[in-house]
């Protein structure tokens, strides 16, 4: 026998139109199963009905709140737009410098996943294991302590404009003289910030404490690509607060 | 579900042009409804607020590209249901991993509810709800408890509407059937004389 099962709700539910009702009254004379069957909805039914809201606990949306706030702080993104890398350095001086407000959500990150992702030791951070960039990048080597090193948006376009010749081969990673450490915290802070941890299209080539205009500050260099093994097209430096981890300046670079 | 102001998609539009006291106004209008959608799912309080507070983050991060397809509340529903599977899901894996033996499944046994104001009804009905599987569940508490009609149910959660009618019926079966076997395990009713208690009939319980 076949029962009517997609009526069987609405019929408990009193929202059938005539005809259908008339037919899952017919079948309910000859079937058993089913009389029982909406007996049973018909109880379930009441209790769910009868369920009361519970009160919501204080502080439910604080997270939320404190991150939307923090978005509406980062004003300040720096983006420097298509350098082409392939005319040489002398590109470089037709950077443009773009003030964007508000950084868009597409390329906001889990934070907390990122962040539980970021627990990695000196060496590739986890953030590498996903990744769909063609490989070839510089080796990620840890946080690189710069004591006393003060960057301003020049710095860090310089910063940016280093790591694209690195991938492009011409000079070797900078790794004379700097100290390296574990870059766990400085990981978590960039992805508490909004930094693109975690993004599968984006290989953290290098991270760097030092100042930003004063401020003790997180340097997170990544090298984006469309993803598909893709190599990158663009260095992003994400710059956060050493303290707050807030997000100070985002900058991008495309070659 | 808001009742007068301006219309959820009109908060959406004034946050993303600038007006960050209308975002707090979108969540403040839907967190009970979040909050108790994720608390019937979830069984737990403290799950509760995890996923609810999962949702309002999703929210507030894709924002920016939601367009407005789709009504706000369905979008929100969608948002809120799949922090919950996502919590469950977590849940039910964390105690594989710190045991170190992934051959061994381990069935969990559902949560007691840990909220010292439910009504003893309330908690029979919450216990009896964590033994149907989570998509059933889904359905009916957006439909029964939340009040959202089948259409609506279908596009949060993304089946056919057909589907939504067959899960909500053997779902509501599933937890009469729960509820029975829970009353008569220790005391005894009537309801518990059906066959096979608990469960779903005759393994029917795919959509």
């Amino acid at each position: 026998m076949t029962h009517p099962e997609e009526l069987l709700a609405g019929y408990v539910d009193g929202t059938l139109e005539h005809e259908e009702h008339a037919v899952v009254d017919a079948h309910l004379s000859g079937c058993d199963r089913c009389r029982d069957e909406i007996e049973l909805a018909r109880g379930a039914r009441a209790a769910l009905v009868a369920l009361e809201d519970a009160p919501v606990p204080y502080g439910l949306t604080d997270p939320v709140l404190a991150e939307a706030g923090r978005r509406f702080e980062r004003r300040k993104v720096v983006v420097w737009e298509r350098l082409q890398w392939a005319a040489g350095l002398a590109a470089a001086a037709a950077l443009v410098l773009v003030v964007v407000l508000n950084v868009g959500g597409e390329q906001d990150q889990d934070v907390e996943r990122a962040s539980t992702g970021a627990t990695g030791a000196v060496g590739a951070p986890e953030a590498a294991e996903g990744a769909t960039l063609a490989s070839g990048l510089p080796p990620f080597q840890g946080l690189e302590e710069q004591e006393g090193v003060g960057y301003d948006d020049q710095g860090v376009e310089s910063i940016a404009r280093d790591t694209v010749r690195v991938i492009a081969g011409e000079t070797a990673p900078a790794q004379n003289s700097a100290l390296f450490a574990a870059p766990d915290e400085g990981l978590a802070c960039i992805a508490r910030s909004g930094g693109p941890v975690n993004d599968p299209n984006t290989t953290l080539v290098r991270m760097i404490r030092a100042e930003y205009e004063g401020t003790p500050a997180y340097f997170a260099v990544f090298a984006e690509g469309p993803g598909a093994e893709q190599p990158a097209s663009t260095i992003v430096v994400w710059i956060a607060a050493e303290g707050d981890c807030r997000l100070l300046s985002a900058a991008s670079l495309r070659f | 579900m808001p009742e007068g102001g301006p219309r959820d998609e009109d908060l959406v539009r004034r946050y993303l042009s600038g007006d960050r006291a209308a975002f707090a106004a979108l969540v403040e209008r839907h967190e009970r409804r979040v909050y108790n959608l994720a608390l019937r799912m979830t069984g737990r309080e403290e799950d509760a607020r995890d996923a609810a507070q999962d949702a309002f983050l999703t929210v507030l991060r894709k924002l920016s590209s939601f367009r407005g397809e789709a009504a706000f509340s369905t979008w929100l529903h969608r948002v809120t249901v799949n922090a919950c599977y996502d919590l469950l899901r977590k849940r039910q894996r964390a105690p594989l991993l710190d045991r170190g033996d992934d051959d061994l499944p381990r069935v969990e046994p559902p949560p007691v509810p840990d909220h010292a104001d439910l009504s003893d009804l309330s908690i029979d009905v919450q216990r009896a709800l964590m033994q149907v599987p989570e998509d059933f569940r889904a359905v009916m508490i957006l439909h029964d408890v939340h009040d959202l009609p089948q259409e609506e149910v279908a596009r949060v959660v993304g089946v056919p509407v057909g589907t939504v009618k067959s899960r909500l019926h053997r779902g509501r079966v599933a937890l009469a059937k729960a509820m029975g076997a829970d009353r008569t395990s220790p005391g005894g009713s009537d309801a518990g004389e059906r066959e096979g208690a608990a469960g779903p009939s005759e393994g029917t319980m795919s959509p």
